[in-house]
């Protein structure tokens, strides 16, 4: 479902995946899935909000909301013939030139988020909000048991590592740790609240010209502070270093 | 094998340091984050499995004519090329080097954009996200989309894609989200492999056993057909990087109008394909061909490449 709403007053474009909807066109799609007609459905909505503000200046331009609740992407026949992966990274390429237009993003994951479908609709966001797994929130890429079967790892010795590795096992909190969460809003009566004021945050920061806090790449920085991803920022470090030591070569 | 020797090879059957040498000028590879540093997984070892010095992927620089291209290789044999959280970081890393080479471009070369502007390649041999570590993998994703969009408007990205593993799961859409895609007839391209579409939805809905099945609905000559491939070529690797570099001497305007997706009438045109499964609902690839004209479909995964791209008849773009 898409469509424009107002959050305090402001005028915001809502793209929320509906959990329930079965897609008659397409029978892989049901109870949150995301096919190729959302997919593309929920790009459009973000390129006519980017055509619809235009004119306006950083900061004054439409926020995008997004509220996910989602299983995944839609695995089928039809889906590889026409190409499914051409829908999710359209979605994505949307709403990162909407962020880098100076829209605010944020994702609220408010059920489950999950693998390609959480890539395409929410981890594109400037910043994403979760509620508490007590609300039924999951954030993972495939339960315990698959990765068990796909990588032959055993299960129980998978399920005794999962309770405190941030890194493969499922859970909200520890999507946190890695930084891939900003913030954990502790009910839904506070949710109005936390996105209208990350809102405010984001704008904020896009209107003093500071990209590097937000999106993929500011929670790749949240990663590191967080103690969850502290190796990906040595990587780059290297290259860059092993880089300029014979830029002089490939940089004419 | 050095590497006038290695132009000749298969492309299919050559490592991801191979496939980074020789895809740029002889002699101009130089590779970043490479074995030597031994930047490997912090997160394999605590699961009690093996790590690889470069973490199943090469990443460096090297030259086209006068322009540099920074080159991502990813490598099947290693968990199946499949991204965590250094993998990831090294794709990243390389986007990044070549954003920064392109802002000093502009600086030196104010009037020769062309002649020196830098290009990324990435030769794709991976399933997405290595499970061992999803999340560090699915947030590496984001980050590569992210850097994708940075390169709009500044530097072209190509794909390759022919080796075994294919190109599957989240890198499917990093590939889509390229300028433009080589492919051989034996590459592979999809989001949802094979293997998971039959586990999650049965044999009925694919079967992951059937060979010609796979080829037909993800292989390289149905995505030229379908225009997700821009160039098919042959298994060889020389047949890529002459690909490639035609590719790389065409203006960027040009080149850019090979995109699949990155605007609204991009979309819109993708839209219209998706109206068109909904209405012919095909059940192979095959009826898709015929629709486009082909009417000899039984055929066309026979011929070689040659005869392929002299008979095809490919959908015809809006955009």
């Amino acid at each position: 479902m898409v469509g424009s709403a107002a959050l305090f007053g402001r005028t915001v474009t809502v793209i929320a995946n509906d959990a329930q909807a079965v897609n008659p066109r397409f029978p892989v799609v049901y109870f949150g899935v995301i096919g190729m007609e959302e997919a593309y459905k929920m790009a459009c909505a973000v390129y006519e909000s980017i055509e619809a503000d235009k004119d306006k200046s950083v900061g004054e331009k439409r926020p995008l909301v997004l509220i996910v609740d989602t299983p995944g992407n839609a695995p089928g026949k039809v889906e590889e013939i026409f190409g499914m992966n051409k829908a999710t990274g359209a979605y994505q390429l949307a709403l990162a030139e909407a962020r880098k237009r100076g829209h605010a993003v944020v994702a609220a994951v408010i059920g489950r988020a999950i693998s390609g479908a959480f890539l395409c609709h929410g981890l594109q966001a400037d910043h994403i909000l979760a509620l508490p797994k007590q609300y039924g929130t999951i954030i993972h890429v495939m339960p315990l048991s698959s990765i068990s079967r796909i990588t032959k790892m055993d299960i129980e010795r998978l399920e005794e590592l999962s309770v405190k590795s941030p890194v493969f096992a499922s859970g909200v909190d520890f999507f946190y740790r890695l930084g891939g969460v900003e913030e954990i809003v502790p009910s839904p009566a506070g949710l109005r609240e936390a996105v209208a004021r990350h809102i405010e945050e984001i704008d904020a920061r896009k209107r003093a010209g500071d990209d590097t806090h937000t999106g993929p790449w500011g929670r790749g920085l949240l990663g590191a502070e967080r103690g969850g991803r502290v190796t990906r920022p040595a990587v780059m470090a290297l290259m860059e270093e092993e880089f300029d030591a014979v830029a002089a070569r490939y940089l004419k | 094998m050095d590497w006038k020797e290695l132009q000749s090879a298969s492309f299919l059957e050559c490592t991801a340091r191979r496939r980074a040498l020789a895809l740029v000028d002889e002699g101009t590879f130089t590779e970043l984050a490479g074995p030597r540093d031994r930047m490997t997984s912090p997160h394999l070892p605590e699961l009690g499995e093996a790590v690889s010095f470069d973490d199943g992927v090469v990443t460096g620089v090297g030259l086209v004519g006068e322009r540099p291209v920074f080159v991502i290789s990813q490598e099947g044999r290693f968990i199946g090329g499949a991204v965590g959280e250094v993998h990831g970081a090294k794709m990243a890393g390389v986007f990044k080097l070549a954003l920064r080479a392109y802002d000093e471009a502009c600086r030196r070369h104010p009037d020769e954009p062309e002649r020196y502007r830098p290009a990324i390649v990435i030769s794709f041999e991976t399933g997405g996200v290595r499970l061992h570590e999803a999340n560090a993998g699915l947030l590496a994703h984001a980050e590569i989309m992210d850097l994708m969009q940075d390169t709009k408007g500044k530097l072209p990205v190509v794909a390759v894609i022919g080796s075994k593993v294919g190109c599957f799961g989240g890198m499917g859409f990093v590939a889509a989200a390229t300028d433009a895609v080589v492919m051989s007839p034996q590459g592979r391209l999809g989001l949802t492999g094979p293997e998971v579409i039959e586990q999650e939805m049965g044999k009925d809905e694919f079967d992951a056993s059937d060979k010609s099945l796979i080829s037909r609905t993800t292989g390289g000559k149905h995505k030229y057909i379908m225009q997700d491939c821009n160039v098919l070529c042959d298994d060889r690797v020389s047949a890529f990087r002459d690909a490639l570099c035609a590719l790389l001497a065409m203006p960027y305007e040009e080149l850019v109008k090979y995109r699949r997706i990155g605007s609204y009438a991009l979309v819109k045109e993708q839209m219209g394909l998706t109206a068109l499964a909904a209405a012919l609902n095909p059940f192979d690839a095959k009826d898709v061909w015929q629709y486009f004209g082909n009417g000899e479909a039984d055929a066309l995964p026979e011929l070689g490449t040659e005869e392929f791209l002299a008979v095809a008849r490919r959908r015809e773009r809006e955009v």
